[in-house]
């Protein structure tokens, strides 16, 4: 069947990169408020679901290139790494730590081991949603 | 140094090389070393926490710095670090047994991150002291048994994993429910506040009400009567190392936590509680019985004597007194290893002639000796007849069943013995007795590959039986911490600073 | 203001349980399309009067959220209602 999906496919073009600065900012907004890395995550998975929804399989797959279940596997490494950092300090596990640093532009700004892990969960969450969906919709 | 988080490692250190595996899930040789490597590990860092806990006592993590009653506390008492350490080891060999007998193709569709997932969502159910953390765990290891009982994706598999889901998600939600029942009454879900608190408030009928209802949420995991229906069909269909993990582990995961719940937290309704326990253990006993007996399938027999024994464990922990539990703990430790090593021994009878059913099979003993005699030794340890690893445990329960005054029942797990050794011995007489049948005959070095293994699970599990003695002092700890709760209270509740 | 506000908010939880009668008696697939979006769209609203209600920019995101998962559900169904499937696996034009 011929598709015209012209409308979909600009309006996605700029809605792809609003929903993935929104996710961005959710992340970063979970540190003190709602939000973190996991709605993040979902977020940019289903910023990609518009892609797919708009565009196909193959396209998607050439503007990004991922191994949707390697990025799962090296999310759960750096969430372990981080919490395993525990280990090194001899405090139990989990056990967070953070300081402020001054970073130019920036400022003023708190690190926190927290968010290293919330990065983790950020990539299985994108990275085991599309995996899913790969598999289900995409080749048998 | 003091090493704080030792308690964290035997779950963490599968989980890590598990999510290590998925990035070379294209290599079988990364496959098959990373994952023996990982089991391995995971078998070490155990060891070395249970010397560390039969030194110095229970060990306490609590998690993230927070607070016993609000944090999640893991805690390692005798109990579970025995059963941490034997899962692991059990994992070591099965892994090891299907790196000769899975086939590639199975190997690749990511059996090992599975089984080493399965491997961290038991060992830390073992470890949890909070029950919502269990729930938690419990769905890991739920998870990653999805993966593995479908591994291969043929039609019987399919189905069953079909009705194992559903199963599942149905005790899952009732789990969910039942900690929301127990939270509401006590506000609180780490397990040593919760004993504190139900010790506090007496016995309730709210309670005991909650009680049953874990009972039947672990119950459909442990497979005791009558909810143990999902269990021969579903354990039936995936691959043989496959159902020897299950075997071996997962049904002991559920009897781990009734005997934690009902030696720790509910203990003020005994009366009613433990006695509840105690008839459905003899009805799983009994309708165990008439499965392993009715069935001429090796694999279905052997999967009916998982439920007798099941019901066997349960009784020690219903009789509830030092003794009994302690036989309850060397039974179940025994139970893990001779059903993961007999699942293994039916693997390579399987093998062999590419049968299941008994009638087809005869004569295999002058071709194949070390496999029967073996057997037959196992079959002997698994009926308990001394001195082989059966007997302590069972004695020990027989003894605190009676001193408990439960006579009657004493008799019946007595007379579940019979029904095991006949049942199992039947295996024995018609495949390796009798007049010779057709079979495959494959390859010898196949043959070898796949003993080596079950040859080292043998003589580990005899050893457990004839070495019992030196093993003693381990088990007499874990029937004290267990009657004596307020040695787990105090760890996890007044240890900290 | 309070009033209107109050008012708002039931006319708006009305406004959902319209729409998810539509829901349920259909009759067709593009109503219940147009209904779950209409949902949408009214969960939009509720969550901002109840931020006005509540002084608080707390919820703002909600309706981001929401918004967006609106869309894209609206588009995946109204695809599959069209095509028959929801992701192509290549484009046939």
């Amino acid at each position: 069947m011929k598709s015209n999906d012209l409308i979909l496919q600009t309006s996605t073009r700029v809605v792809f990169f609003i929903i993935f600065l929104f996710s961005i900012h959710i992340f970063f907004a979970g540190h003190y408020t709602p939000g973190g890395g996991f709605v993040g995550g979902l977020l940019m998975a289903s910023a990609i679901v518009l892609l797919l929804l708009a565009y196909d399989f193959k396209t998607v797959k050439e503007v990004l290139p991922f191994n949707y279940l390697g990025m799962t596997a090296i999310g759960m490494l750096i969430a372990l790494t981080t919490a395993a950092g525990s280990l090194v300090f001899n405090v139990p596990f989990f056990t967070h730590w953070y300081d402020y640093f001054d970073f130019p532009l920036l400022g003023k700004t708190s690190i926190h081991t927290a968010m290293f892990f919330d990065i983790g969960v950020y990539l299985v969450v994108v990275g085991i949603t599309l995996t899913i969906i790969e598999m289900i919709g995409g080749d048998s | 140094m003091k090493l704080i988080n030792l308690v964290v490692l035997p779950i963490i250190v599968p989980l890590f090389i598990g999510t290590v595996l998925l990035l070379f899930r294209k290599s079988l040789l990364a496959q098959r070393a990373l994952g023996l490597f990982g089991a391995a590990a995971t078998l070490v860092v155990s060891l070395f926490l249970l010397a560390k806990v039969a030194e110095d006592g229970i060990q306490v993590v609590t998690l993230g710095s927070w607070a016993a009653p609000y944090g999640i506390s893991l805690v390692s008492d005798m109990l579970s670090i025995l059963l941490v350490a034997t899962a692991s080891l059990l994992t070591l060999l099965v892994l090891w047994y299907s790196v000769y007998s899975l086939g590639e193709k199975r190997e690749l569709s990511f059996f090992y991150p599975a089984t080493l997932f399965m491997l961290t969502g038991i060992n830390g159910a073992f470890t949890t002291g909070d029950i919502f953390n269990l729930f938690v765990f419990f769905e890991v290891f739920l998870m990653a048994s999805y993966v593995l009982i479908a591994l291969g994706g043929e039609r019987i598999q399919l189905r069953e994993s079909m009705k194992y889901i559903i199963v599942n998600v149905v005790a899952a939600a009732l789990f969910v429910i039942t900690i929301g029942y127990l939270y509401s009454i006590t506000g609180t879900l780490n397990m040593a506040d919760l004993a504190v608190k139900l010790g506090d408030i007496g016995s309730m009928g709210v309670i005991s009400t909650v009680a049953i209802m874990f009972l039947v949420v672990f119950g459909i995991k442990a497979g005791i009567f009558p909810l143990y229906f999902w269990l021969p069909g579903s354990y039936y269909a995936p691959p043989l190392p496959v159902l020897a993990l299950f075997g071996a582990l997962l049904t002991k995961v559920g009897i781990y936590s009734i005997t934690r719940v009902y030696t720790l937290i509910f203990t003020t309704d005994v009366a009613f509680t433990h006695d509840m326990l105690m008839m459905l253990a003899i009805a799983t006993i009994l309708f165990g019985s008439i499965g392993a007996l009715a069935y001429m399938d090796v694999k279905k027999i052997i999967i009916y004597n998982i439920v007798i024994a099941v019901g066997v464990i349960l009784f020690g922990v219903a009789a509830f007194n030092e003794v009994a539990v302690t036989g309850s703990v060397l039974y179940l430790i025994h139970d893990m290893l001779v059903k993961a090593l007999l699942f293994l021994m039916i693997g390579v009878l399987i093998f062999i002639t590419g049968k299941t059913n008994l009638r087809e099979m005869g004569g295999l003993i002058r071709h194949y000796p070390v496999l029967g005699w073996t057997y037959l030794v196992a079959v002997f340890a698994l009926a308990g007849i001394p001195p082989l690893s059966g007997f302590a445990g069972k004695i020990l329960i027989l003894q605190g069943g009676l001193e408990g005054g439960f006579v009657w029942q004493s008799i019946v797990v007595a007379l579940s013995t019979m029904v095991v050794l006949l049942s199992a011995i039947r295996i024995f007489i018609y495949a390796f007795w009798g007049a010779e049948k057709s079979f495959n005959s494959p390859p010898k070095a196949k043959y070898v590959n796949r003993m080596i293994p079950v040859v080292i699970l043998f003589v580990i599990t005899m050893g457990y039986g004839v070495f019992i003695e030196f093993l003693m002092p381990l088990f007499q700890a874990t029937g004290t911490q267990l009657m004596d709760s307020s040695l787990y209270i105090d760890a996890v509740l007044g240890g900290e600073k | 203001m309070m009033l209107v506000l109050t008012i708002s908010l039931v006319l708006f939880t009305c406004a959902i349980f319209v729409a998810l009668y539509r829901i349920i008696v259909g009759p067709s697939m593009p109503d219940r399309v147009v209904a779950l979006d209409m949902i949408g769209v009214n969960l939009i609203s509720l969550v901002a009067v109840f931020s006005i209600v509540l002084h608080t920019h707390a919820y703002l995101e909600v309706i981001l959220i929401v918004g967006i998962l609106a869309f894209i559900s609206t588009v995946g169904i109204a695809r599959f209602i069209e095509r028959g499937e929801i992701v192509e696996h290549e484009h046939d034009d």
